[in-house]
C-alpha cells in the first residue's frame, strides 16, 4: 500500500454508532420487543459435580404463567456446545453436573419473574459427588474424570533449539513459579438474546454476542435445522471481550429451541449473578519459569511449564493453550526456548476468552523473570530489554521470522524518552523513608493478531454503492464497543473518496456476508479491515471507470475525494478549469451503464503453517509489540496504591482512528491493572463466593489509571494502510508492569496476582516481623 | 396505583404496581429503553436516573416513589434543558470538527462532548454516566476532577477505562459554561 | 401513625437500598412494605440547646447537605458538627446510593460495615424506637446484637438519631478501606470522638500537649457488631496523647477487635488496617491542638 495522502484513515473521528449510543436510542436485545415475546429463566445445578439423577418439571408447569419448561430431551439436536473438539458442554445436561452454573433445565413463562420463580420451582434431584478443584488434584493418578477422556483437556508443546544446551551455557539462571487468578469480564450488559421464529421456516436471532456465525452453526446443530435456516443478528452489544463468544452460542441455542417449541419469541437475558458463575472467566494459570542468560545479558534460554485451570468445559482451553505457550518466551530474540502448556478440567466454572487469551498471564511471568534476571545481573530492567527485544529480520519463539512491522525497540525508546520527561512519579529512594514507598517497572510484551494457529482466517465483507453516492457496508466482524465499525467507515470512506456521513456500517447479520468466524483476537481492523478494503476497491474501479469515460481521460487520472470525482491536478493543463462530477451522478450512470456497484468478498489472511509438535514455524500474520512502564506509590500502612504515571506504547502498524486507539489502550489498560491489583474470583468448594460488583472489585472512575498512549507506526504488510489490530495487547502490558512496579517500591517479588492491598500490607509487615511494628513509628 | 408525575417534561399518568421497579416501569411499561440494567443492585449505576435532579438507581427504586417527583431519564436530555443544541454548534467551537457522521437529533452539550471525546464505546453505561454527569453540573458548572470523579463513582465503565469520560464532562462544563455567559 | 401491623409480617421501606435488593433476592418477603420515606416528621433534622436530632428518613445525601451547610455557618463559639458522621456518611456506597438511602435504613440494616455506625457510636448517639403502645431511646453502642440483628422489636419503627450536645463539642474523624478506591464496602471502619482539656493551644518551646479528657474508640466490620474499643480509649483517656501512648491504644485497638476473614477480606488484614486508620483518625482528631 503505497503512503498517499489520506483524508479519513488515520484522522480521530467520532463513532459512527455514537449518537444512538449517547441519545439511549440504541437497541441492545434486551432492548428489543416483540409481539407475544416471552422469556426463559435456566434452572442451575448450585453445586459443583454431581450426577443427575432426575429432573422433576411438573411443579414449575403448574405455576402461573408458565408456557413450558425445557430439558435436554426437548433439544432435538446435538444438545452441544463448544468451541472447538472436544466438544464437551451439553446445552442443557443430563448426565452429570460438572459446575455450579450447569443448566439442568430452561423455563419458559410470560415474564421474567414468572420465569425465575419457576426455575427455582424445578425439582432437580443430583447425587453430589466430591469436586475436584486443584489443577495438581486432577491430574494426580486415580483422580475421578471430570470428562470420559480424563482430566487434561488439552496440552502442548513449544520447542526452538535445545534449553537444556542454553542453561548450561548461561552464567546466570533465575527460577520463579507464578500463580494469576480467576478474572470476570464484567461488561455491563449481561448475556441476552432474543430469539424469533418467522413465519417462513426460519428463526431470527439477535444476539448480544461477538461470533454471530458461531451462534448459527450451532443453533442448526442443536435444533437440527438447515443452517440456511437461522439467521443471526448482532444487536448492540454492551462490552463483550470475548465473554460472549461461547455464552451467546449457548443462550441462542437455547432461546432458540424455546421459541420453536412455543412458536413465539423468547428472550433470555441473564441477570449479574448467573453471569459471573454461569458464563466463562479468565483461565487461572500457574507458571513455573526459568530464563538463563550470559552476564553481558544475552537471554540463551527460556523454559516455562504453564498449567491451566480450565474449569468444566473445554471452551477456548485448546486455542488459549496454544496462545500462551506461544507468547511465553516474550517479545525477545532467543535461541533456546521451551514452552509446556496444559489446560486441565476442574469443577468450576469454565473458562474461555477474555481479552488477552493466555498472553496476560504468560507476559506477567515472562516479565518477572526479566526484572528478576536484571536484578542479579545489576542492569537496567529497560536496557536488558532492550538488548534482547526482538528486531526485523529475527526469529522470534515460534522461528517465524518478519522483515517488517517490528516495532518493539521503537516502543521501548519512546517510553524511555517519555519517562525520562519530568513527571509525576520519577522514584527517588529517599522518598521511601516515609508513609510511601515509591517504585517503576516495566514490561514488554508482543500479541499475535488474528487466528493464527487458531484455523482458517477469513472474513467477509460487503460494500454497496447506491445511485446517490451514499455507499452501505457491511463485515462479518463484530462491533462491541471497539469501534470497529467507524473503522470500516473510515476504510470504505478513504477508498471510495466519500464523506463519513456518507457511509452506513450495517448491523451484523449472517445472511449478508460469507461465515467470518468470530470477532477476537484484536483481528476485527487487521482482516475486517482488508475485507472492506477489497471490496471497497471493487466498487471503485466500476466509479473510476464510470468517471474517466464521463471526463473523458484515462482511468488513473481520475481521484474520487469529498464526495466528487476530480481529474487529478497533475492531469490537466494549468489553464483549464477543475474538472470534476459529484459522485452520486457517477453512482447513477455507472448503475445506467450496467458496472457493478456492490462487491461482495471475502479476505483470507494467510494460513499459519508450523510444526505441531514443536510449535516451530509461521504462525501470526503480524504480531503488536508493546512496552508499558508504570511509576506507582505504596502506603505501607494500608497497602493502598496509588498509579502515579503510565506510559502504554503500542506498535499498531497504523492508528486507522487514533482517538479509537487511545480508548483501546486506556480500556485494555485497566482490564490489566484489575486482574494485576483489584480483581479476584473467590471460590469455595467451587461455589463462587462474590458473583457481584459489590464483593468483585471492578475498577471505578476513582480508580482509574494516568494512561499515556504512545502510538508507534510501524507498518504492516498484511492490514489495511498498515494496521494491526491493538485491542488486546495492553492487558498484558499494563498487569506485568505493575507487578514490576510493586515488586521495585517493595523490594518484594509477588508471584501472585492479584496483588491486592492486603496482600501488600501483609507482605510488607511480614517482612518487619509483626503488624505492630510499623504502626505509630 | 395511578401514578402520576412528570417524565422528561410531561406529566404523566399510568396504572401500576407500586412495587413495580421504577426501572421496568419505564423500560416495560413506558417503552422507555434507554434506562439499562446492570446488575439490578445498585452497584454499577447503568440504571441510573435522575428524580428531582438526583442521581438514583432505578433498580432499587420503587415505582410508587415517582409520585409526584419530576423524573429525568437518557431520552429526556435534550428536552429537559433548554441549553440542548443542534449538531451547527458543535462545529464552530472546536477548531476540528468532531464529525458526527450523520444529522443527529440535538443533543446535549453532554451527549455532543462524550462523543466527541471518544467517551463512548459500547454504550451501555453511557445513559446512565451522562445523567450522573448531568446532575452534577447542574448543581456544580465548573467541577474539579476530583467532583467529577465523585460524582461518577457510582457507575461502572468497563470498556473506556474512564479517562476520556472525564475530559468529556470537563468539555460539556466548558461548553455550558460559555452559552450561560453569553 | 404507627401501623397495627401485628401478624403481618411487614417492613418499614425507607429508601430500599438495602430492602429492595433483600427482597428481590427472597432473603425477606414481607407481605406489606410500608413507605415511610416521605413522613414528614421522620425527615426533620433540628438542632436546639441538646443536641441535634436526625429524622431516619433523612438520606444520606440530605443529611450531608445540612451537615455541610452547618460547617459553612458555624461561629466558632457553636458546637461542631459531627465531623465522623460527615464522613462516615460520605463514604457509604455511590452518589446514586446517597441520595436514596437514609441514615435510619444504614442503622436499622445493621450490617456490621455501614460507615454510619461506628461514628454514631462515638457521637454517644441514641435511637428513638417508637411502637403503637410505647417509645424508647435506646444508645446507640446496646443497639446492635449481631450481624443485620437489632433490638427492635417487629413493628417498631426507628423515628429519628439524637446526638448530644456534649459529644457535638469535641474533635471526631472516621476513615474507612476498602478493596477499591470507588463505591466501596468497607472492609474495616474506625471512628474516634474525644475532647481535649481545656488550656492555652500555643505558646512557645516545649509545651506538653493537651490532655485527652475523654475519649471514645469505635469500629466496624472488625467484629458482628459495630464495636466501643474500651481498652483502647483507656490508654488515652485522661492521657497525654504522646506517641507511646498512641501506640500503646493502636496496639489495644488490634488486640481488642475480632475480625474474621470473608469474601471482603482476611482476619490478618482487617487487624493490620485497623491499626493504621485508627493512627490516621487519631492525627486528624489531634491536630492543630498542641498535638
Amino acid at each position: 500500500m503505497k503512503l498517499e495522502k489520506l483524508n479519513v484513515v488515520g484522522r480521530a473521528v467520532a463513532k459512527v454508532d455514537g449518537v444512538e449510543l449517547v441519545t439511549g436510542r440504541a437497541k441492545f436485545a434486551g432492548d428489543l420487543r416483540f409481539p407475544g415475546m416471552l422469556y426463559a429463566v435456566a434452572r442451575r445445578a448450585g453445586i459443583p459435580a454431581g450426577k443427575i439423577r432426575s429432573i422433576d418439571t411438573s411443579a414449575a408447569l403448574a405455576l402461573p404463567g408458565i408456557k413450558a419448561v425445557l430439558t435436554a430431551e426437548d433439544i432435538p439436536g446435538a444438545n452441544i456446545i463448544g468451541i472447538l473438539p472436544p466438544f464437551d458442554q451439553p446445552l442443557l445436561a443430563a448426565e452429570e453436573v460438572r459446575y455450579e452454573g450447569e443448566s439442568l433445565a430452561l423455563v419458559v413463562a410470560e415474564s421474567r419473574e414468572a420465569a425465575k420463580r419457576g426455575a427455582a420451582a424445578v425439582w432437580i434431584d443430583i447425587e453430589p459427588w466430591e469436586p475436584v478443584l486443584e489443577v495438581d488434584e486432577a491430574l494426580a493418578e486415580g483422580c475421578r474424570k471430570i470428562h470420559p477422556g480424563g482430566n487434561v483437556t488439552f496440552s502442548k508443546r513449544l520447542v526452538k533449539g535445545d534449553v537444556e544446551k542454553g542453561f548450561a551455557e548461561a552464567e546466570v539462571v533465575v527460577e520463579n513459579t507464578y500463580h494469576t487468578s480467576f478474572q470476570e469480564h464484567a461488561y455491563l450488559e449481561p448475556e441476552t438474546v432474543a430469539a424469533v421464529p418467522g413465519g417462513d421456516g426460519r428463526i431470527t436471532v439477535y444476539a448480544s454476542c461477538q461470533s454471530p456465525f458461531h451462534i448459527r452453526g450451532h443453533i442448526a446443530a442443536n435444533l437440527d435445522l438447515p443452517a440456511s435456516r437461522v439467521k443471526v443478528i448482532q444487536a448492540y452489544t454492551g462490552g463483550s471481550f470475548g465473554g460472549k463468544d461461547d455464552v451467546a452460542t449457548e443462550i441462542g441455542c437455547l432461546a432458540a429451541a424455546a421459541a420453536l417449541k412455543v412458536q413465539a419469541p423468547v428472550m433470555i437475558a441473564h441477570e449479574r449473578g448467573e453471569s459471573i458463575v454461569g458464563s466463562n472467566l479468565r483461565h487461572a494459570a500457574r507458571i513455573h519459569y526459568r530464563t538463563g542468560s550470559r552476564r553481558d545479558g544475552t537471554i540463551l534460554a527460556r523454559e516455562a511449564t504453564i498449567h491451566l485451570d480450565g474449569g468444566a468445559y473445554a471452551s477456548e482451553s485448546p486455542f488459549v493453550t496454544m496462545k500462551a505457550l506461544i507468547h511465553a518466551g516474550g517479545p525477545y530474540h532467543v535461541a533456546n526456548v521451551q514452552v509446556e502448556c496444559t489446560a486441565v478440567y476442574t469443577n468450576k466454572t469454565y473458562c474461555g476468552a477474555f481479552r488477552g487469551f493466555g498472553v496476560p498471564q504468560v507476559t506477567f511471568a515472562s516479565e518477572s523473570q526479566i526484572d528478576e534476571l536484571a536484578a542479579e545481573l545489576g542492569m537496567d530492567p529497560l536496557e536488558l530489554r532492550r538488548k534482547n527485544a526482538l528486531r526485523a529480520g529475527q526469529a522470534n519463539a515460534t522461528d517465524q521470522v518478519f522483515e517488517q512491522s517490528v516495532g518493539l525497540v521503537q516502543t521501548i525508546d519512546r517510553v524511555a524518552e517519555r519517562a525520562a520527561e519530568p513527571g509525576a512519579g520519577a522514584p527517588e529512594a529517599e522518598r521511601n523513608a516515609g508513609r510511601w514507598l515509591y517504585g517503576r517497572g516495566c514490561a514488554c510484551m508482543l500479541q499475535g493478531i488474528s487466528n493464527g494457529a487458531e484455523g482458517i482466517d477469513v472474513v467477509g465483507a460487503s460494500v454497496q454503492a447506491s445511485q446517490d453516492g451514499s455507499v452501505l457496508v457491511g463485515v462479518g466482524l463484530t462491533d462491541m464497543g471497539q469501534g470497529s465499525r467507524t473503522v470500516f467507515a473510515q476504510i470504505a470512506a478513504e477508498v471510495l473518496g466519500v464523506t463519513m456521513d456518507r457511509v452506513t456500517v450495517h448491523q451484523v447479520d449472517t445472511d449478508s456476508v460469507h461465515d467470518s468466524g468470530p470477532t477476537v483476537a484484536s483481528r476485527s481492523t487487521t482482516v475486517g479491515g482488508m475485507a472492506v478494503y477489497k471490496a471497497a476497491r471493487e466498487v471503485r474501479s466500476s466509479l473510476v471507470k464510470m468517471a474517466s469515460l464521463m471526463i473523458k481521460c484515462e482511468e488513473q487520472q481520475v481521484l474520487l475525494q469529498d464526495n466528487f470525482a476530480v481529474l487529478a491536478p497533475d492531469a490537466r493543463r494549468a489553464a483549464d478549469p477543475e474538472v470534476r462530477i459529484p459522485l452520486r451522478e457517477v453512482c447513477t450512470a455507472a448503475y445506467w451503464t450496467g458496472f457493478p456497484l456492490m462487491n461482495l468478498t471475502f479476505s483470507r489472511a494467510p494460513d499459519a503453517n508450523f510444526d505441531h509438535e514443536t510449535h516451530q514455524g509461521n504462525i501470526y500474520i503480524a504480531y503488536n509489540f508493546g512496552t508499558h512502564l508504570m511509576d506507582v506509590r505504596i502506603d505501607r500502612l494500608t497497602g493502598v496504591v496509588e498509579v502515579l504515571r503510565h506510559l502504554a506504547a503500542h506498535d499498531l502498524g497504523k492508528a486507522i482512528n487514533p482517538m479509537g486507539v487511545e480508548g483501546q489502550v486506556e480500556g485494555g489498560a485497566l482490564i490489566g491493572f484489575g486482574m494485576a491489583h483489584l480483581e479476584r474470583i473467590e471460590h469455595r468448594g467451587g461455589c463462587i463466593q462474590n458473583a457481584n460488583f459489590a464483593d468483585y472489585a471492578v475498577p471505578s472512575i476513582k480508580d482509574r489509571l494516568p494512561t499515556e498512549t504512545i502510538i508507534v507506526e510501524d507498518p504492516n504488510p498484511t492490514g489495511p494502510y498498515g494496521a494491526k489490530g491493538v485491542g488486546e495487547p495492553p492487558v498484558a502490558g499494563t498487569a506485568a508492569a505493575f507487578a514490576n512496579a510493586v515488586a521495585a517500591a517493595t523490594g518484594i517479588r509477588f508471584t501472585s496476582l492479584p496483588i491486592r492491598r492486603e496482600d501488600l500490607l501483609e507482605a510488607l509487615q511480614g517482612r518487619n516481623g509483626g503488624a505492630a511494628a510499623e504502626v505509630g513509628s | 396505583m395511578l401514578l402520576e408525575f412528570e417524565l422528561n417534561g410531561k406529566q404523566t399518568r399510568i396504572e401500576a404496581d407500586p412495587t413495580l421497579r421504577a426501572l421496568d416501569l419505564l423500560r416495560d411499561v413506558l417503552g422507555l429503553t434507554g434506562t439499562k440494567e446492570g446488575c439490578g443492585h445498585g452497584e454499577c449505576g447503568a440504571c441510573t436516573i435522575l428524580v428531582d435532579g438526583k442521581p438514583v438507581n432505578s433498580c432499587l427504586l420503587y415505582a410508587a416513589k415517582l409520585q409526584g417527583r419530576r423524573v429525568t431519564t437518557i431520552e429526556g436530555l435534550t428536552v429537559a434543558d433548554d441549553t440542548a443544541d443542534g449538531a451547527e454548534d458543535g462545529t464552530e467551537d472546536g477548531a476540528e470538527d468532531c464529525g458526527s457522521p450523520w444529522d443527529p437529533p440535538p443533543l446535549h452539550p453532554l451527549q455532543e462532548a462524550f462523543l466527541c471525546e471518544g467517551a463512548v464505546q459500547c454504550g451501555f453505561c453511557t445513559p446512565g454516566m451522562i445523567l450522573s454527569a448531568k446532575a452534577l453540573l447542574d448543581q456544580n458548572p465548573d467541577p474539579e476532577e476530583r467532583e467529577i470523579e465523585e460524582a461518577l463513582s457510582g457507575n461502572l465503565c468497563r470498556c473506556t477505562g474512564y479517562r476520556k469520560i472525564v475530559k468529556a464532562v470537563q468539555k460539556a462544563a466548558a461548553e455550558l459554561r460559555s452559552r450561560g455567559s453569553r | 401513625m404507627a401501623a397495627e401491623a401485628a401478624g403481618q409480617r411487614m417492613k418499614y421501606l425507607a429508601g430500599g437500598t438495602d430492602l429492595a435488593v433483600q427482597i428481590s433476592e427472597g432473603i425477606v418477603d414481607p407481605a406489606l412494605l410500608i413507605d415511610i420515606s416521605a413522613v414528614e416528621e421522620l425527615r426533620r433534622i433540628e438542632e436546639n440547646g441538646e443536641g441535634l436530632r436526625i429524622g431516619a428518613a433523612v438520606t444520606i445525601a440530605e443529611l450531608l447537605e445540612a451537615l455541610r451547610a452547618a460547617e459553612a455557618g458555624k461561629s466558632a463559639e457553636s458546637a461542631a458538627i459531627p465531623r465522623c458522621l460527615l464522613q462516615g456518611a460520605g463514604s457509604i456506597g455511590s452518589p446514586q446510593i446517597r441520595h436514596l438511602g437514609t441514615i435510619g435504613g444504614n442503622v436499622c440494616n445493621a450490617s456490621p460495615c455501614g460507615d454510619t455506625l461506628a461514628p454514631l457510636i462515638v457521637l454517644a448517639a441514641s435511637f428513638s424506637l417508637r411502637s403503637a403502645h410505647s417509645s424508647r431511646e435506646v444508645p446507640a453502642e446496646e443497639f446492635f446484637l449481631g450481624p443485620k440483628s437489632t433490638v427492635m422489636e417487629p413493628g417498631e419503627l426507628l423515628e429519628s438519631i439524637f446526638i448530644p450536645r456534649t459529644h457535638l463539642r469535641g474533635r471526631s474523624a472516621f476513615r474507612m478501606i476498602g478493596k477499591r478506591n470507588g463505591q466501596v464496602i468497607s472492609q474495616v471502619n474506625v471512628a474516634v470522638w474525644l475532647r481535649r482539656e481545656q488550656g492555652k493551644a500555643h505558646g512557645t518551646g516545649e509545651e506538653r500537649p493537651l490532655p485527652v479528657q475523654d475519649i471514645r474508640i469505635a469500629a466496624g466490620s472488625v467484629a458482628p457488631i459495630p464495636l466501643r474499643l474500651r481498652r483502647a480509649e483507656q490508654c488515652l483517656r485522661g492521657s497525654v496523647p504522646e506517641a507511646s501512648a498512641l501506640r500503646a491504644a493502636a496496639r489495644a485497638v488490634q488486640e481488642e477487635i475480632q475480625p474474621i476473614s470473608d469474601v471482603r477480606t482476611s482476619r490478618e488484614y482487617r487487624r493490620g488496617v485497623t491499626a493504621a486508620l485508627f493512627m490516621d483518625v487519631m492525627a486528624e482528631v489531634l491536630e492543630g491542638e498542641g498535638g
